[in-house]
């Protein structure tokens, strides 16, 4: 499980989070939803271990993230996996050794076992046969995927994924989409999604959380999301900038679904 | 009124706190690098590579500055010292500045620009595509896999560079007295010799391994601390030249003023 | 692909330090590096130099290794390698020398019975040779300048008073001054013979500034004789003109080196004083017997005598300390 208790973080005198909370159960994928640029990454961030609150409590696995030594959280890093926006796959390397680089810091692991398992990553996400290839030479969608073998291949408990599907065209997505419920179904990972696409949000997300003014301000299945009457919401989900943005009196509000209150 | 008066203490102020916070952000980058290094297993597949890339792909363009410096060096000596004073003192003023000045500072100049914007360069693109976070979640430690390797290879190959190039400089300036001044090759290295002390070779074999540390150093420390995009990459390189060649400047002189 | 980056690393790496290490051994020793030790002692070293050059006959036969002052502060202890087959003469010391006017200074191993002088120190240890530092000339200007405040000083006493014991004592100063002016005169001619592959203006100034200092000594030559000799008269008229002989010296000496002149112009003054005075002494009705009584006189005279031949026996012993000439310094 994953669980964030009321998270502050700020950068120089921008408030990004203000007092976040979150829990993810075992098994479960979460997607965590917003506009760009109101912090989703930075919440991501925070559970992989690579930020540190200014105040509050990260826990994934039962482990207070902040507060565990390198070595500890390079252990847990391992049962944690991380696809980035833009995959961050190592240029200088081809496919198969940026998949295998997690492999390699697992004691124990010799070459042929590395090759072993990339090639089963690289056919779990349908890249078969590309291992030879760079990143460069890859095509959008490619590179995501590699990415999620990257992070599938020392076979993580959790994956994060941030914003998996920016820039894929619809088809595309639905294929990323695919490849996130195959994960959780096939290989029963946590994983948590940070998204502005509510498509895709709706597709593999078991409970969909709005992060708005730094704090959870909705959490629900999908289907108590497309019923809530939460005026943030509706705004973000149906794309009403005026909705969105208008300041409303109803700001301190409770929701239902077994989600978190607003500043909890 | 009463705020223009502040102003220039708010500047002063903004400056003196830019500069402490740079000091905290490279002691913090350094030390840990330096911690870092026990990290064995992540950096020494990386040495071998780093050291090629800035130590061997460095030395045709040192060698190529150091002929040249050495043709010139040749010439200006043999036009100052007219009249007075034997021209066997060009081989002196050669050798001398090439091996205590002109070799370790030039070469250490060239590659911030070369080593220094390079490494710059690839670990800001690294940082701002979310390939250093991506090191960190796959369990590397970013210094121990990115920094220790570069600047150890600065470190152990930069006096190689150099000495190479003072090698090449020096027989630049010996041919050119030979073909263009007259001199005779017993004039010109009785000269060299004159003066010379085996202590001069350390002072630049020192001089090399601290500009190696600063050049990479400055390209590890402003390209890890890159922000924004493309632009960002830009801003960090030429920041991370400008400041290693002052470093340079400055340290020549501190070495000069510690060492002679 | 690996492998070939890392045999070019190895490569260069070795390459590198190749050129070092074998660069910085011929820049040194020239590859005939001596293998034989020898050592030499001696009170000052001048501004000799570790890895100054190690000449034989006017050869170049090794290095000065190291150089260091005997824990005992008594000796400067001075390390050569040489070139083995060398065959060291009998009786041969190391004179420390200027190799040329740009300050390098050498170390010559010699035949020590064809320099009496400088002093040469015989330090008694087994193979070590007797050393002795060249003086120089800045150093012999020195020596000139304080000379002829000396001098001043003398004759200012012997304008006020003059007995027959002051004139005792002056022959005394004479006699001094005859032995100091064959030692720099002898000093001169080592210099010049140091420096005679040198410009000729240098040498040149050399021969006159020894030439002066002879011709000095002959007139304190017979200044000696005019103060024994009987007649008073005579001796006067002597005096004259020794004493216009010594200015034309000095005259020489100032306009051959304009280091020296300032110094000159003074002995000169000095000389032309002393002049004064014994023109003075030729009146009859002159201060002669009024001087005779006068003690004080005398005790001054002599003290300022002592401190003179003091000075003078220390140019005698270290002649290095006074004599310097280097156009970098």
């Amino acid at each position: 499980m994953i669980r964030l208790v009321d998270v502050h973080k700020a950068f120089g005198a921008k408030q990004v989070l203000r007092g976040f909370s979150l829990d993810v159960r075992d098994g479960e994928t979460s997607a965590i939803v917003g506009p760009s640029g109101v912090g989703k990454s930075v919440l991501l961030k925070h559970v992989a271990g690579l930020l540190r609150p200014d105040s509050g409590s990260v826990f994934v696995d039962s482990q207070s993230v902040p507060d565990l030594d390198i070595g500890e959280l390079n252990r847990l890093r391992r049962r944690v996996g991380y696809v980035f926006q833009f995959a961050a796959l190592f240029d200088s390397m081809t496919v198969a050794r940026n998949v295998g680089m997690g492999l390699r810091r697992i004691p124990g692991w010799d070459g042929k076992r590395i090759a072993g398992r990339v090639e089963e990553c690289l056919a779990l996400v349908d890249l078969e046969g590309m291992g030879a290839r760079y990143p460069s030479q890859l095509s959008g969608g490619q590179r995501k995927r590699a990415g999620l073998a990257r992070a599938i291949a020392p076979s993580p408990k959790f994956l994060l994924y941030d914003e998996p599907t920016t820039g894929l065209d619809p088809v595309t997505t639905a294929v990323i989409d695919r490849l996130i419920l195959r994960m959780s179904d096939e290989l029963g990972v946590t994983a948590l999604v940070v998204t502005h696409d509510m498509t895709s949000a709706y597709r593999v997300a078991d409970r969909i959380t709005l992060l708005h003014d730094g704090r959870a301000r909705f959490t629900g299945t999908p289907s108590e999301i497309r019923a809530a009457g939460d005026r943030v919401l509706r705004g973000f989900v149906e794309g009403d900038p005026d909705l969105f943005f208008a300041s409303g009196s109803d700001d301190e509000m409770t929701h239902e679904g077994g989600g978190y209150q607003n500043g909890a | 009124m009463f705020e223009l008066l502040l102003r220039p203490f708010a500047a002063v102020g903004n400056l003196t706190l830019a500069g402490l916070g740079t000091m905290g952000r490279a002691w913090t980058l350094f030390s840990g690098a330096a911690a870092s290094v026990r990290n064995t297993d992540i950096w020494t597949p990386h040495l071998v590579p780093q050291m090629a890339r800035i130590g061997v792909a460095s030395v045709p363009i040192a060698l190529f500055i150091a002929t040249f410096t050495g043709i010139v060096m040749s010439l200006q000596a043999s036009y100052t010292l007219t009249g007075a004073i034997p021209l066997y003192f060009v081989g002196t003023l050669v050798g001398k500045t090439m091996i205590l000045e002109l070799g370790p500072v030039l070469t250490g100049l060239i590659l911030a620009g070369r080593v220094g914007a390079n490494i710059s360069a690839e670990l800001g693109t690294m940082r701002v595509t979310e390939q250093v976070d991506a090191l960190e979640t796959l369990a590397y430690d970013p210094l121990a896999y990115l920094v220790v390797p570069r600047v150890l290879a600065g470190v152990l190959m930069f006096p190689i560079v150099v000495l190479l190039a003072i090698s090449i400089g020096i027989l630049a300036g010996w041919f050119t007295a030979l073909q263009l001044l007259e001199m005779s090759s017993s004039e010109f290295v009785k000269g060299l010799r004159l003066y010379f002390a085996p202590w001069d070779v350390w002072f630049a074999a020192i001089k090399s391994v601290s500009f190696g540390a600063v050049v990479t150093g400055s390209g590890c420390f402003y390209g890890l601390h890159t922000e924004g995009g493309a632009e960002g990459v830009g801003a960090s390189t030429t920041r991370a030249v400008v400041v290693a060649c002052m470093i340079i400047v400055c340290l020549d002189a501190f070495w000069a003023a510690v060492l002679l | 692909m690996e492998r070939k980056r890392e045999v070019m690393v190895g490569f260069v790496v070795v390459l590198g330090l190749a050129v070092a290490v074998v660069g910085s051994m011929w820049l040194r020793d020239g590859f005939n590096r001596g293998q034989t030790r020898l050592q030499t002692a001696a009170t000052s070293v001048g501004a000799l130099v570790p890895g100054a050059l190690v000449k034989f006959r006017g050869v170049t036969v090794g290095r000065v290794e190291s150089i260091a002052v005997l824990p005992s502060g008594e000796a400067v202890m001075v390390d050569m390698r040489i070139r083995p087959e060398l065959v060291i003469p009998a009786n041969a010391g190391v004179l420390l020398a200027p190799e040329s006017m740009f300050g390098e200074w050498q170390a010559e191993i010699l035949d020590r019975t064809e320099f009496g002088l400088p002093p040469f120190l015989d330090y008694p240890q087994e193979g070590v040779l007797p050393g002795a530092a060249l003086p120089d000339f800045s150093r012999l200007t020195a020596t000139f300048d304080q000379i002829a405040r000396n001098l001043t000083t003398i004759s200012d006493r012997v304008e006020v008073a003059f007995t027959e014991e002051t004139a005792l004592n002056l022959k005394g100063v004479i006699d001094n001054m005859s032995v100091v002016s064959d030692l720099l005169s002898e000093i001169i001619e080592q210099q010049s013979q140091r420096f005679e592959t040198l410009a000729d203006g240098v040498d040149e100034s050399a021969q006159e500034l020894g030439d002066a200092a002879r011709a000095a000594r002959l007139s304190f030559e017979r200044f000696d004789s005019l103060l024994t000799g009987a007649g008073v008269e005579q001796m006067f008229a002597d005096a004259g003109e020794s004493l216009s002989n010594l200015r034309n010296i000095t005259g020489d000496v100032g306009s051959t080196m304009t280091d020296l002149r300032e110094a000159a112009q003074r002995v000169d003054a000095t000389f032309e004083r002393m002049e004064t005075v014994l023109t003075a002494l030729e009146d009859p009705e002159g201060s002669l017997g009024r001087l005779l009584g006068d003690p004080a006189f005398a005790e001054g005279a002599l003290g300022a005598l002592n401190e003179f031949r003091g000075l003078l026996a220390d140019i005698q012993r270290n002649p290095g300390r006074y004599l310097r000439f280097s156009v970098f310094e």
